[in-house]
């Protein structure tokens, strides 16, 4: 019997190669290069590439507009995402059964997900208009007075103002992600546990949830991950307005790194938000049971 | 003694020496430069413009003219202004060459020059004989905003200044000067000074807002709002720094009153004008929503329903006002000379005589004239013979009062605040107002910026500052002369 000739192991190696080193050219060269930047003095009017030792690092701490700019990030993230999820869960549930139109219907819901995030806030920007805007005219129309709010200026309003846009933007992606979820959920066990008493919250906590918390867990991670480097919306809403009151950490690192040509500090700022993602997702994926 | 043909070959000597060694200045910058183009047929040079109407100039006007005198092509890359100066350094900085000729607000011009973008201009100047020419541009731009130091970077093109347009109709009416009268025991007249504004403005409100019209209206959203807080803050006496220490003294009593004004002045200004921006004051005063305004020159040029009938322009609201516009200087008598542009080389062009020989045509005698009076751009007149020209003054019936008014205020104008990283503090400014807009106590929001400025200056390095700032004070338009 002739012996049987081997495959060549390597040639997937070979194979995958050419993506790799693409992958490791425009990923990792840039990290690797903004690190090296970190720890020199370049700014607009000096290219001091000599090394500067951790002294971006230490203005960092004592940046008050940076941390700022994080807490105004948690705060949309921490409002934002339970609505956006809530929101998109009851859709899901709405549509979960099959209805006349159903599928039109579907297709209408996810199309603001479709446009762009820039092109959406500079619609909404229109549309709070306080002179020609429509939004102020509807409110007008149910208080029985002309009601001004300035939705873009007002402290008090800025901040509901970016929240509406974004969860109508993007409550339809949870939406979808929950509905294909939901429609993979053994209906014989929900319909065992109505037939032994069982109420809604209860099916839904002990049967529903178990079952779609693998591909919830996904969807909240990445529109966690969406929020925290959120900029459009707010660019063209307030572009970090009143002040720096919506100033969120990308808004910030644009502002110092694009207007401002503190090209050394930025790439402090850009590691330090590296150093805090990769905290925050390693913990998620441990606790939500993603790497199992 | 002289013979007859040595007097002739004397006379033949004279004659050739006059027309072959015939000065550059002698032709017009405009057609020197063209024939020194010729060299450059077939190239495509690259300038920056700001992106909307001011392009028009470029991609419709000049661009095709150049290219029919010289064979040269323009490509004009359009750029927002908020991202002009980002995107000149990018290029500069990257390294990529993709520019040739830049427009650059003379505010920037500090910074740009010291990091190296801008190539000088006094050798290509001296080269082809554009001295005179640059002698005729108005004073205040020719004088303030070409150099950085004593080094040309770039040539005044576009004469951008605050003007007050005001209705006529509304204060030449006897009932409305009556009541007003009635009001406030005063004569009504264009106010000359901020306290009047003040009366004027809340009075004409209370007497007209039943009719829709309000006393004023401005442009409020910061970005705008911030020049106007630079020549209202000198009109009333402030000084952006102490000249010795560097120290900021935007929160003086002076700032603390303006940004309080203002404020108290949006009462009697249209609902919402935090809001407004360029466009929103426009829509307000040419549909006769307010009595006086503060703008620049194209709302003179609208208001009159000039260039509106043409396509580029449709988007500007019909008049209902023209024929009833006046125009004046702003309280105070010294007008910001709010942005403006300048032509100017990038320093990493690969085809910097090419364009240069483009920006001295563009901004030569000849070609100014026909560019600024281009229905469809925002070129503002800039030179002397801008002011004067016939064509310009028989655009529409006053617009020899126009003119007049751009003159004066050409002369009477005020700079930009132009420091090392001018930017920077303009950005706080900018947020200091939408602070003011969202309701916080004017003397808080300024001593903080006074001392983000300080942090900013101590980073640049106060010496290196004081420097810039004593260059820039020391301009005729820096201070007014109170």
């Amino acid at each position: 019997m002739a012996a049987i000739a081997h495959p060549d192991r390597n040639f997937k190696y070979w194979l995958l190669s050419p993506a790799i080193f693409l992958l490791l050219l425009i990923g990792l060269f840039p990290l690797i290069f903004s690190l090296v930047v970190s720890f020199m003095r370049v700014t607009m009017l000096e290219t001091d590439t000599s090394f500067a030792g951790l002294m971006n690092f230490a203005q960092l701490f004592h940046d008050a507009r940076l941390w700022q700019s994080l807490a105004h990030t948690v705060l949309i993230i921490v409002i934002a995402l339970p609505i956006e999820l809530l929101l998109g869960l009851a859709m899901a549930y709405l549509f979960l059964d099959p209805m006349p139109g159903r599928q039109v219907l579907v297709s209408l819901l996810v199309l603001p997900t479709i446009i762009s995030p820039i092109v959406a806030g500079a619609t909404w920007r229109l549309l709070f208009d306080n002179r020609y805007g429509p939004i102020n005219q509807i409110i007008g129309w149910f208080a029985g007075h002309p009601v001004p709010a300035l939705w873009t200026i007002n402290p008090e309003l800025v901040y509901p103002a970016i929240i509406f846009c974004e969860i109508w933007q993007w409550t339809p992606f949870m939406f979808l992600i929950l509905l294909a979820a939901l429609s993979n959920v053994d209906r014989s066990l929900t319909e065992a546990a109505e037939i032994d008493g069982a109420r809604f919250w209860r099916s839904f906590r002990y049967i529903v949830l178990p079952a779609i918390w693998p591909v919830m867990s996904i969807a909240i991670l990445i529109r966690g991950l969406d929020l925290f480097r959120i900029f459009d919306i707010i660019w063209a809403l307030t572009a970090g307005g009143p002040g720096t009151m919506t100033e969120t950490i990308s808004i910030y690192t644009y502002i110092q790194g694009f207007q401002q040509f503190e090209s050394s500090y930025t790439a402090a700022i850009a590691f330090l938000v590296i150093a805090l993602l990769t905290v925050i997702v390693t913990w998620c994926i441990r606790r939500m049971g993603l790497a199992k | 003694m002289l013979n007859r043909r040595d007097f002739g070959k004397i006379s033949l000597a004279a004659g050739l020496s006059a027309t072959m060694g015939t000065p550059a200045w002698a032709a017009s910058a405009a057609d020197t430069a063209v024939k020194a183009a010729q060299k450059y047929k077939g190239l495509t040079i690259t300038v920056v413009w700001e992106a909307g109407l001011q392009s028009l100039d470029p991609t419709h006007f000049s661009g095709p003219k150049w290219k029919e005198l010289t064979g040269m092509d323009v490509k004009v890359v359009e750029v927002a202004t908020a991202e002009m100066f980002t995107k000149i350094m990018q290029d500069y900085k990257s390294g990529a060459a993709a520019y040739d000729a830049l427009n650059v607000i003379p505010a920037w011009m500090a910074d740009l020059a010291q990091a190296g973008a801008l190539e000088v201009l006094d050798p290509y100047v001296a080269k082809y004989g554009y001295a005179p020419e640059l002698q005729t541009i108005a004073p205040t731009f020719r004088d303030n905003w070409m150099k950085v130091g004593d080094k040309i970077y770039g040539f005044p093109d576009d004469g951008d200044v605050f003007i007050m347009y005001y209705r006529r109709d509304i204060f030449g009416d006897p009932a409305v000067q009556k009541a007003f009268k009635d009001k406030t025991g005063k004569d009504l007249a264009v106010p000359k000074t901020w306290a009047d504004f003040d009366v004027v403005g809340a009075g004409l409100t209370d007497i007209l807002k039943d009719k829709g019209i309000y006393g004023a209206s401005f442009f409020r959203q910061p970005p705008y709002a911030m020049y106007m807080f630079e020549e209202r803050f000198r009109n009333e006496g402030g000084k952006f720094f102490d000249a010795g220490t560097m120290k900021a003294t935007i929160n003086s009593r002076v700032g603390v009153k303006v940004f309080t004004d203002m404020r108290n002045e949006n009462k009697f200004m249209p609902p919402g004008v935090e809001q407004f921006g360029f466009v929103e004051n426009l829509a307000a005063f040419l549909q006769g929503q307010s009595a006086m305004t503060i703008s620049w020159p194209p709302y003179g040029r609208w208001a009159e329903g000039y260039g509106t009938d043409q396509e580029a322009l449709n988007w500007v609201p019909k008049t209902k006002i023209a024929g009833k516009v006046g125009y004046a200087l702003p309280p105070g008598g010294h007008p910001e000379l709010a942005a403006g542009f300048a032509l100017s080389i990038s320093s990493t062009s690969k085809n910097k005589d090419a364009a240069y020989l483009f920006i001295q045509w563009l901004n030569s005698e000849d070609v100014s004239r026909q560019r600024v009076q281009l229905p469809y751009t925002l070129r503002d007149p800039f030179r002397n013979s801008h002011y004067t020209d016939p064509g310009y003054l028989a655009l529409w019936p006053n617009a020899k009062d126009y003119l007049a008014a751009l003159k004066q205020a050409s002369q009477t104008g005020l700079l930009d605040l132009s420091l090392l990283q001018t930017d920077k503090y303009e950005e706080v400014m900018r947020q200091a107002i939408s602070k003011l807009w969202a309701g916080d106590d004017p003397k808080t929001i300024l001593d903080a910026a006074a001392a983000q400025w300080d942090d900013i200056t101590q980073k640049i390095g106060v010496d290196k500052q004081k420097a810039v700032y004593a260059g820039w004070a020391a301009k005729s338009g820096a201070y007014p002369k109170l």
